[in-house]
C-alpha cells in the first residue's frame, strides 16, 4: 500500500455521510459515483474532467454573475413612467422604504452569498490547478462548505420570472441583459457545483500542504 | 449481509462533516478535523432537541405566514392586501394554473411537508424505530434539498415592492406574512442541519 491514496485511484477507508456506515471503497472510474452499501446514499462522485471542468466553468460564471449583477434585469413602463433596475438595486428600494431586514433575505441569498461562494471557489480552484499554495485556501473551502445550503439563485431565478407574469399588469416590460446572465449564470453555477467533489478538494489541498493521509489502516 | 455493516461509532471513527476524512476519535467525544479543521463528533450536539426547537417555533411561524397579508398594493388610492392564498387564488381567476400550483406548492405545500417529514423521522427515531431506515434517510436528504424552494414568494415580493415603488402611482409594500415566512424557511433549514441522520441508523433491534 502507497503511503497517499486518492479516492479516485484506490480503495479507501470511507465513512458514509448518512448512516456513518464504515466501509472500503474500491476505485471509482471518472464520470461514476460510489454508493453507500448501507443506505445507498452516494458518497462521492469523480467527475470526469478533473479539476479543469469545475475551474472553466466557475470563471465563466464569474463573469456571468458580474454582468448580471450591473445591468437592468428588466426594464418596466408604468403609465409612462420608466424604470429600470438591478438587483441589488430593488433590494436597496426594499431597504430604504423601512424593511430592511427583508431587504437582507432577499439580498443576502440572491446576490451576497453566492457571490462570496463562486469568488471562494474561483480562489481554491485556481490555487490548486495551478499550484500555487495560495493562504487561507482551506478555511475559505469549509466557508463554502457552510454558505452552500443558503445560496439560492435558482429559487430566485423563478421569483423573477413569476414577478414578470404579474407586473405584467401593470406595467409593459423589456426583459434586460442581467436577466439573461442571470439565467446562464444560474446555470453554469448548477453545472459547477455538479462537477465538483469536495473530498477530492481536500486531498488536492492536503497534497499541496505536504502532510499525508492520517488514517490509512482500518 | 446487513450483520457485516458495521457503524464508524463502533470502531472509535467518525468521518468529518466538512471534507470527509475518517478521523480517529481516540477516546475524545470531539476532536479537530486533522484536514479541514472543523470540529468532528460522532453525532451532532443535542440533535433531537435542538431540532425539536427549531421545528416548533417554525411551526408557530407558519400560521401568521398563511393568516397574515403578504403583501399591500396600493394602486390610485385603493389598497388591497394579500394573503399567499388569495396570491394563488388571484392566479387562478385569472386562468393562470400552473402560476397557481407553482406557489401553492412552494409556499403552503412544501414548508408543511417538509416540517412533517422532520417531525415524523424526529419520532421515529425517539421511538428507536428500525424499520424503513433506508427510505427515512431518503425523506430527510429530499426535505434537505427542496426546502429552500419555499423562499419564492418572499423574492416575488421583494423583487415586486423594490421594482414598483419606483413608480409614484402603484406601490407595493411588504405585509408581516414576509418575515413569517422567511422564519419558517430558515427555522426549518435550521431544524434539519440539527438533525443527523445516522441516529436513524443507530437504531437496533433488541
Ligand atoms: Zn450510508
Ligand atoms: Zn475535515
Amino acid at each position: 500500500m502507497s503511503s497517499i491514496k486518492t479516492i479516485a485511484q484506490s480503495d479507501i477507508l470511507f465513512v458514509c455521510h448518512e448512516c456513518d456506515a464504515l466501509q472500503r471503497v474500491p476505485a471509482v472510474e471518472p464520470g461514476h459515483d460510489a454508493i453507500c452499501i448501507r443506505c445507498k446514499s452516494r458518497l462521492f462522485r469523480n467527475p470526469k474532467g478533473g479539476i479543469d471542468k469545475p475551474l472553466a466553468l466557475v470563471i465563466a460564471v464569474m463573469i456571468m454573475f458580474i454582468v448580471a449583477n450591473i445591468h437592468p434585469i428588466m426594464d418596466l413602463t408604468i403609465v409612462g413612467v420608466k424604470l429600470s433596475t438591478t438587483i441589488t438595486g430593488a433590494a436597496y428600494v426594499f431597504w430604504q422604504s423601512g424593511s430592511p431586514e427583508l431587504a437582507a433575505i432577499v439580498w443576502l441569498p440572491s446576490v451576497l452569498v453566492p457571490g462570496l461562494i463562486i469568488a471562494g471557489l474561483c480562489y481554491v480552484l485556481f490555487s490548486i490547478r495551478f499550484q500555487l499554495n495560495w493562504p487561507y485556501t482551506k478555511p475559505i473551502l469549509v466557508l463554502i462548505d457552510r454558505l452552500l445550503p443558503w445560496g439560492m439563485m435558482d429559487v430566485f431565478l423563478l421569483g423573477i420570472l413569476v414577478s414578470m407574469v404579474k407586473l405584467a399588469d401593470l406595467a409593459d416590460i423589456i426583459i434586460g441583459l442581467g436577466f439573461y446572465t442571470f439565467v446562464i449564470a444560474v446555470v453554469l453555477y448548477a453545472a459547477t457545483i455538479a462537477s465538483l467533489e469536495p473530498h477530492t478538494l481536500w486531498e488536492s489541498l492536503q497534497d499541496q500542504s505536504g502532510k499525508q493521509n492520517e488514517f490509512e489502516n482500518g | 449481509m446487513a450483520s457485516i455493516i458495521v457503524s464508524a461509532k463502533e470502531r472509535g471513527i467518525a468521518g468529518c462533516h466538512t471534507c470527509g476524512q475518517a478521523v480517529k476519535m481516540q477516546n475524545y467525544a470531539q476532536i479537530e478535523c486533522p484536514r479541514c479543521g472543523a470540529e468532528v463528533h460522532y453525532r451532532k450536539y443535542d440533535s433531537i432537541n435542538r431540532a425539536w426547537a427549531f421545528l416548533i417555533a417554525a411551526f408557530i411561524m407558519y400560521i401568521p405566514a398563511n393568516t397574515e397579508p403578504m403583501m399591500h398594493t396600493t394602486s390610485l388610492g385603493n389598497t388591497s392586501a394579500d394573503t399567499i392564498l388569495e396570491g394563488v387564488i388571484y392566479f387562478l381567476s385569472h386562468g393562470d394554473w400552473p402560476l397557481a400550483l407553482v406557489i401553492f406548492s412552494a409556499s403552503v405545500m412544501l414548508p408543511l411537508l417538509k416540517m412533517i417529514a422532520i417531525a415524523y423521522v424526529l419520532i421515529s427515531v425517539q421511538r428507536g424505530s428500525v424499520s424503513r431506515k433506508t427510505e427515512k434517510t431518503n425523506l430527510y436528504k429530499l426535505a434537505e434539498i427542496l426546502g429552500k424552494w419555499s423562499m419564492l414568494d418572499i423574492f416575488v415580493v421583494g423583487l415586486m415592492a423594490g421594482l414598483v415603488q419606483l413608480g409614484a402611482l402603484t406601490t407595493i409594500a411588504p405585509g408581516p406574512a414576509c418575515i413569517a415566512f422567511a422564519a419558517v424557511v430558515i427555522l426549518t433549514m435550521f431544524a434539519e442541519m440539527a438533525f443527523d441522520p445516522k441516529l436513524i441508523w443507530d437504531q437496533v433491534d433488541k
